[in-house]
């Protein structure tokens, strides 16, 4: 009886209730567009960055991380991959040996980074060998051959074919010394790795370093990214804990969240900002709603309704008006997102070159996350909830004879 | 002896007793017994609706007492004073009376539904109403589409449906033209008549007034006159 009430109440005055429920229709649109449409940014700012660098989930020897040195390794260990592997969430895992080295070519020297990779691995989970801009990239992880960053190669004015010498510190204090044939240069996004990084074979790495069989990590690609620690929680599980320390993007990437956490609180002003601008459209037809009925509240006060239950409509009422701007937004929202999930955003002109430069990918993705879509229905719910407290507390002090009259 | 069934003490109500007091009822006793058929009659601003608010429980006397079929009002709780309205007093007010989203069987339904009365006998019993009130043919429309007299027609089979001991009617013709009024006061009548319920409304129409059986007159919120007739 007081859905029914309420939802004949609502369209007493159509009007006013369509003009209401579209303003929650358009906010509600508009926080999930602007919503997936960041959250996809950051979803591809983050793929980008963790794909060429630590993984979503990147698994050391214990200590590794803080002091990142050759001999924090550990020895490869065919049942770890086979461990990760059987964790559903696991869709790819890239073994890396990385340490520092001095490259010289000619009378130049320079100080770089030494990534020892498994170019099929790579491949799985990044798109490095498409950004060969000369030359072609590594092939067996045996292959006596570098691939620079070609910031490196222009300090160093070297090109493809040429002979780089690495040397440095091997495993335990042994040295390390190769000579390696320059088979391409890369164009990396990221300008420190452009200017300092050298790819080199793992098996390579291995051998120069003296570390035969070590990894200095083990990074992990999921095939969901929304519950990282759920499943860092359970890749601690089935390793051995003493051995292995398990470590998220967000723990070894901290700049990088620290900046999309203080992107996403300027957004959440803003969609605060919308949302409070419909609570008072949606406010003040629930006040025009409870004053112009007064008369009749009073009467049905009158003979016998309890004002609890006036109440209880004028709160389903709001909630009414609400759910149907909301349910509206949200499938206008879906619609938007699927449109542009089929016929991405490219950008062009300069922003593409930014974006190129920094090696994302110059199309703009939706997130279709569902949370997005449950957060804002929400919202829209305890908004409505707790504007239709004031109706509420006023009806609960009705007078009936002063309500009659009026 | 019938028994009592209204029994105001003593009522006084003294609007703004701090500023400037408006004493709108003073010291008034009424005893009216079950059957009775009263009209309350008085100049403008006698009074007139003041008591029949606090007879009825809208109102709250600022003294006295109102006991109604036994029950002292001012001691009830505001929960049970609501629910006690509900099934023991049938109200009837000027105008618009009627839940404008509801039709005639919806807005009539709507006490039983309160009293939580099964859909099948709910809906028996708003029939046989609305055939008191000669409306079994307007059991769908809405009030929109009723004429006033019709309206108040639906209000008084509203007032009826929790089975009242007490109907009580603020100037239930006022908006009426002189032939609705009639009608409405005859099917009043013989409610009073065959069901035996009390009726207490207040009017300034002559014609009305000389259908009721007692008469009790208000000048400035007291007392002035309280007669039986034959009603005409
Ligand atoms: N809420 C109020 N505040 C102050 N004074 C009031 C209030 N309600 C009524 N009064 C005063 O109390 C007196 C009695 O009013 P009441 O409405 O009971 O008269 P009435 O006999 O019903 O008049 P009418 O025939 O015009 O309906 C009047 O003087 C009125 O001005
Ligand atoms: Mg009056």
């Amino acid at each position: 009886m007081l859905l029914k009430l309420a939802w004949l109440n609502i369209w007493r005055n159509k009007r006013r209730t369509i003009i209401t429920a579209t303003s929650v229709f358009f906010a509600v649109l508009l926080a999930i567009t602007f919503r997936s449409l960041t959250d996809g940014i950051y979803d591809n700012m983050i793929h980008n960055v963790v794909s060429y660098s630590t993984g979503y989930l990147q698994i050391q020897q214990t200590g590794y991380w803080d002091e990142q040195s050759i001999d924090n390794t550990f020895e490869e260990d065919e049942n770890l991959y086979q461990e990760l592997l059987k964790n559903p969430n696991v869709e790819n895992i890239i073994p890396r040996l990385q340490s520092f080295a001095l490259a010289s070519y000619t009378d130049k020297t320079k100080g770089v980074l030494v990534l020892g990779i498994d170019p099929d691995k790579e491949k799985g989970v990044n798109n490095l060998h498409e950004k060969i801009t000369e030359g072609k990239f590594i092939e067996a992880p045996n292959e006596n051959a570098v691939v620079l960053g070609e910031g490196l190669a222009s300090k160093l004015k070297l090109g493809i074919n040429d002979t780089l010498v690495l040397l440095g510190q091997g495993y335990h204090a042994s040295s390390a010394a190769a000579k390696y044939r320059v088979k391409g240069l890369v164009k990396l996004g990221a300008i420190d790795l452009n200017n300092s990084v050298v790819y080199i074979p793992l098996k390579q790495a291995q051998y120069m370093y003296g570390a035969e069989d070590r990894l200095s990590s083990v990074s992990i690609m999921p095939n969901k990214t929304t519950d990282l620690q759920g499943l860092k929680r359970s890749i601690q599980e089935t390793i051995d804990p003493e051995k292995y320390e398990v470590m998220t993007w967000k723990e070894m990437l901290s700049e990088l969240d620290q900046f999309i956490e203080a992107d996403k609180t300027g957004h959440f002003i803003i969609i605060a900002v919308l949302y409070i601008i419909i609570s008072f459209g949606l406010f003040g037809t629930l006040l025009m709603m409870l004053f112009e009925r007064k008369h009749e509240l009073g009467i049905l006060i009158a003979i016998g309704m309890k004002k609890h239950l006036l109440a209880i409509i004028l709160l389903l009422e709001s909630v009414m008006i609400s759910l149907i701007g909301c349910f509206a937004g949200i499938i206008g929202g879906i619609l938007v997102v699927k449109w542009f999930t089929i016929y991405p955003i490219r950008l062009t002109g300069e922003i593409e070159q930014v974006y190129e430069d920094y090696g994302i990918e110059s199309i703009l993705y939706f997130s279709s996350e569902e949370k997005i879509f449950i957060v804002q229905t929400l919202i829209v719910l305890v908004l409505s909830i707790l504007l239709a407290f004031y109706p509420g507390y006023k009806v609960m002090r009705l007078k009936p004879v002063e309500a009659i009259n009026s | 002896m019938a028994k009592t069934i209204i029994d105001a003490h003593n009522v006084t109500k003294t609007y703004n007793p701090e500023k400037v007091p408006v004493y709108a009822v003073q010291d008034v006793h009424v005893h009216i017994e079950e059957g009775e058929f009263v009209a309350l009659v008085g100049p403008s601003g006698s009074g007139k609706s003041t008591l029949l608010n606090m007879m009825g429980g809208l109102d709250e006397p600022t003294k006295g007492s109102v006991i109604i079929d036994g029950v002292e009002l001012t001691e009830l709780s505001e929960n049970k004073l609501i629910d006690f309205r509900l099934h023991n007093i049938g109200f009837v007010f000027q105008a618009f009376n009627l839940i404008p989203v509801l039709t005639a069987k919806e807005n009539v339904g709507f006490v039983l539904q309160l009293q939580h009365m099964p859909k099948k006998e709910r809906e028996k019993r708003v029939l046989s109403l609305l055939e008191e009130v000669d409306l079994e043919d307007k059991i769908d429309s809405k009030p929109g589409e009723l004429s006033g007299g019709q309206q108040q027609r639906i209000a008084v089979a509203r007032a009826l449906a929790s089975k009242p001991k007490i109907i009580l009617a603020d100037e239930p013709t006022a908006n009426l033209d002189s032939k609705s009024a009639a009608n409405l006061l005859n099917i009043m009548a013989k409610l009073n008549k065959e069901e035996n319920i009390t009726f207490l409304f207040s009017t300034h129409d002559q014609r009305v007034i000389k259908k009721a059986r007692r008469v009790i007159t208000l000048v400035d919120g007291k007392v002035d006159s309280d007669v039986q007739q034959t009603p005409t």
